[in-house]
């Protein structure tokens, strides 16, 4: 075993001298033999420490949920991706923002910061029915907007 | 770890001798390069069969390899992975302003005279139930495109990928003679694939017993050849091309890369375009 | 980097574990995440900067001195560049740059080349909507030029209608307006609209002079005149004129367009369906007396 251990160095590359290899001899039986280590003699604890709450000495552990695992291989995940590379593979006139279908028609391949897709979403849904049947969120949003307009106009740099 | 990965090496070394065991090389055709390559060896690839579980190999397909042994550019492909997940998310998390919280126009107590600190409205965000300073604004779309030829290359570095790691086969076609998810497992087990594969046919109408076999296994997926990318290439373990699909996503491929006229795909995004 | 790379890494894959979703990485240095700065003095300013409009924020509008008289507003008119927006342009295309579209066999040759096949080449583009009305031909490569064309463009010098003549081509200047040029600049995409080929309108008053002139080579100028002009031009830079009646692709080098024309082969008021491989041309009486020259 020290042979082991020198060729060991050896082949590391250090110099060991004999001397340096002390031998001590530690076995974790004995360790656990002699029980816990005694800290803070005398003094009782009256807070549980680990656990769920509640931190009650003999009251019972809150119940953890169950873990349940996300599973990978749902058919939205195992085919997550099918189509992104249509326009290469399959019809040419076909951009891959067309077939979105999960999220908002208007919201299809827009990207940009929010006063950029607050104006695209007013443009949008000004000549639906959503002026009308929501006015409240029509409200706020015209009132975001122009909020908007002002902050980014005149209080930041635009250059 | 190496232990694992070392039998990947029995591959694509096809011998004299092992052409020799071939079933019936007659039959098979030859495949014909499109756009020939003039500085690179051509890849090679077994045709394997499907109809029954142990392995025949029909013959030997040659690849292309500007599209089976181009660079694998792992950085590419991470790009390709990200704006696959990217372009489609929209966050839809929302907090109210100040403004949009309903109430909080009346001054909820003198300005003086109280001892209190001095407040305009309840909905300020100092209270309890106010509005929310810069919190997320729905929808926040995190769309951006990726370039037409970046993509290109991402399909084509992963499937080079997935030939050199000996992950990508080629069959016949994907007629199996039952309908018992059974037979795909046992198949998928003796030739070492997968676990997970990943099945790409030329059309998007597949025949019905791999359908029937392959629903119950959530890990056998079955994919069209326009619905390949990179991110389904990578969940899968294993990618298993019918020979009609290869052709297809090789010939695409190879006039994406050689067309002269690329102008229009390489331009910039615009909303609303096509 | 050559191939020799991707062949090595190739290679170096089959010993590695599968590339797989959990171990791809971006380009080392690649993405950065901004960060605040660090210890006593990190974020003092807050990243607005040091005084003035970024902590104010007070950003002023463009052009705004701050009360003195602005540079834009100090001088009252500026009549260098009156009437741009009005005046035609055309975007160059040299005869190198044509020459080598030849050679490369982006054009055809044997052919009669029009804006049409240029624009096709994917090579060459124009905006109509910005006023740009066509090729200006110009006489970069004039000396080198060999190739025997029947060409058309919207705008020619003198060098360059003799450099072409001298190699046995035709050359013409012709007018087309805003609705053609719109049909041809994506001549496919025109067709899968479904519309009637509009007719070429005439040139305006300015440009009638110059479409109508036979040094020009205009499409309106009398033909005749037109070969007297050649012959002139022959004797002027000192050429043999190439006879064109004895030269076997006679047919090819004498085909024009009609002045309503905007497609070769193809006449105004025909609707071209892409789908059917089929050409519709209208009947009705009034609609042909419309679209005739």
């Amino acid at each position: 075993m020290l042979l082991n251990k020198l060729t060991v160095a050896f082949n590391i590359g250090k110099v060991c001298l004999p001397e340096a290899l002390q031998v001590r001899f530690r076995y974790h039986a004995d360790k656990v033999a002699r029980g816990p280590l005694l800290r803070r003699y005398g003094y009782e604890e009256k807070i549980l420490q680990r656990g769920t709450l509640p931190r009650l000495k003999g009251a019972d552990r809150l119940c953890k949920p169950l873990y349940t695992p996300k599973d990978a291989w749902t058919e939205k995940r195992a085919l997550f991706g099918q189509n992104d590379y249509i326009d290469i593979l399959g019809n040419e006139r076909l951009h891959p923002t067309r077939i979105l279908y999960n999220i908002p028609p208007w919201l299809r391949g827009v990207g940009g910061n929010e006063f950029q897709v607050m104006l695209r979403k007013r443009n949008m849904l000004a000549k639906t029915v959503y002026p009308l049947a929501r006015p409240t969120k029509w409200n706020q949003l015209q009132k975001r907007i122009n909020y908007l307009y002002r902050f980014l106009n005149k209080k930041t740099k635009t250059v | 770890m190496f232990s694992c990965t070392i039998p990947k090496l029995r591959i694509i070394f096809p011998t004299a001798r092992s052409l020799s065991s071939l079933a019936s090389p007659s039959q098979i055709e030859p495949r014909q390069l499109a756009f020939p390559p003039k500085y690179q060896q051509p890849r090679q690839v077994w045709l394997e069969n499907f109809d029954t579980i142990e392995e025949k190999k029909l013959a030997i397909l040659e690849l292309h390899p500007e599209v089976f042994a181009a660079n694998p550019r792992v950085d590419i492909i991470h790009d390709n992975v990200r704006w696959q997940s990217l372009y489609r998310y929209v966050s839809y998390a929302h907090t109210k302003s100040r403004f949009e919280v309903r109430g909080g126009g009346r001054k909820p107590w003198p300005q003086k005279g109280l001892g209190r600190a001095r407040h305009g409205s309840i909905r300020s965000p100092l209270f309890r139930g106010g509005g929310v300073i810069h919190g997320p604004k729905s929808p926040n779309p995190h769309f951006y495109m990726l370039p037409f030829y970046t993509r290109i290359h991402g399909l084509t570095a992963t499937l080079s990928i997935k030939l050199a790691q000996d992950d990508l086969h080629v069959i016949t076609d994907l007629e199996i003679p039952t309908d018992d998810p059974n037979f795909v497992e046992e198949l998928v087990k003796s030739r070492k694939w997968g676990p997970s594969v990943l099945f790409v046919d030329e059309s998007d109408i597949m025949p019905r017993n791999i359908t029937a076999a392959t629903d119950s296994v959530k890990h056998f997926n079955l994919m069209p050849a326009y619905g390949l990318n990179v991110y389904s290439m990578l969940k899968h373990d294993t990618l298993v091309l019918t020979r009609a699909a290869l052709d297809l996503i090789e010939s695409k491929l190879l006039t994406h890369l050689h067309k002269n006229n690329s102008v229009p795909n390489t331009q910039k995004y615009k909303l609303n375009q096509v | 980097m050559g191939s020799n790379t991707a062949e090595k890494a190739l290679q170096m894959l089959k010993f590695l574990p599968r590339v797989c979703l959990a171990n791809l990485k971006p380009s080392p240095g690649s993405r950065t995440s901004k960060k605040r700065g660090r210890g006593q003095h990190g974020g003092d300013k807050h990243g607005a900067g040091n005084k003035g409009s970024g902590q104010r924020q007070n950003y002023m509008r463009l052009g705004y001195e701050t009360g003195n008289n602005p540079f834009y507003l100090r001088f009252p008119h500026e009549p260098y560049y009156q009437g741009h927006h009005l005046r035609r342009e055309y975007p160059p295309l040299s005869m190198l740059d044509l020459l080598k579209l030849i050679e490369m066999n982006r054009l055809d040759a044997s052919k009669p080349i029009d804006l049409v096949s240029i624009l096709n080449t994917g090579l060459y583009k124009i905006f109509p909507d910005q006023r740009q009305y066509g090729v200006n031909l110009t006489d970069e490569g004039a000396d080198v030029f060999n190739a025997k064309v029947n060409i058309e463009v919207q705008w020619a010098t003198e060098p360059v209608i003799a450099a072409i003549e001298r190699a046995g081509g035709v050359i013409t200047t012709a007018y087309y307006d805003q609705h053609s040029l719109q049909a041809m600049i994506n001549a496919k995409k025109f067709f899968e609209r479904g519309v009637p080929i509009p007719r070429r309108m005439m040139p305006p008053p300015d440009a009638i002079e110059y479409y109508a002139d036979p040094t020009k080579r205009g499409y309106l100028a009398d033909p005749e005149k037109i070969s007297e002009e050649r012959l002139v031009l022959a004797q002027k830079y000192g050429y043999e004129l190439p006879q064109i009646e004895k030269d076997p692709e006679y047919e090819m080098l004498t085909e024009r367009k009609d002045p309503r024309q905007i497609f070769y082969g193809l006449h105004p008021g025909w609707v071209v369906n892409l789908k059917d491989k089929v050409i519709l041309k209208p009947q009705d009486e009034e609609l042909e007396r419309y679209y005739a020259s």
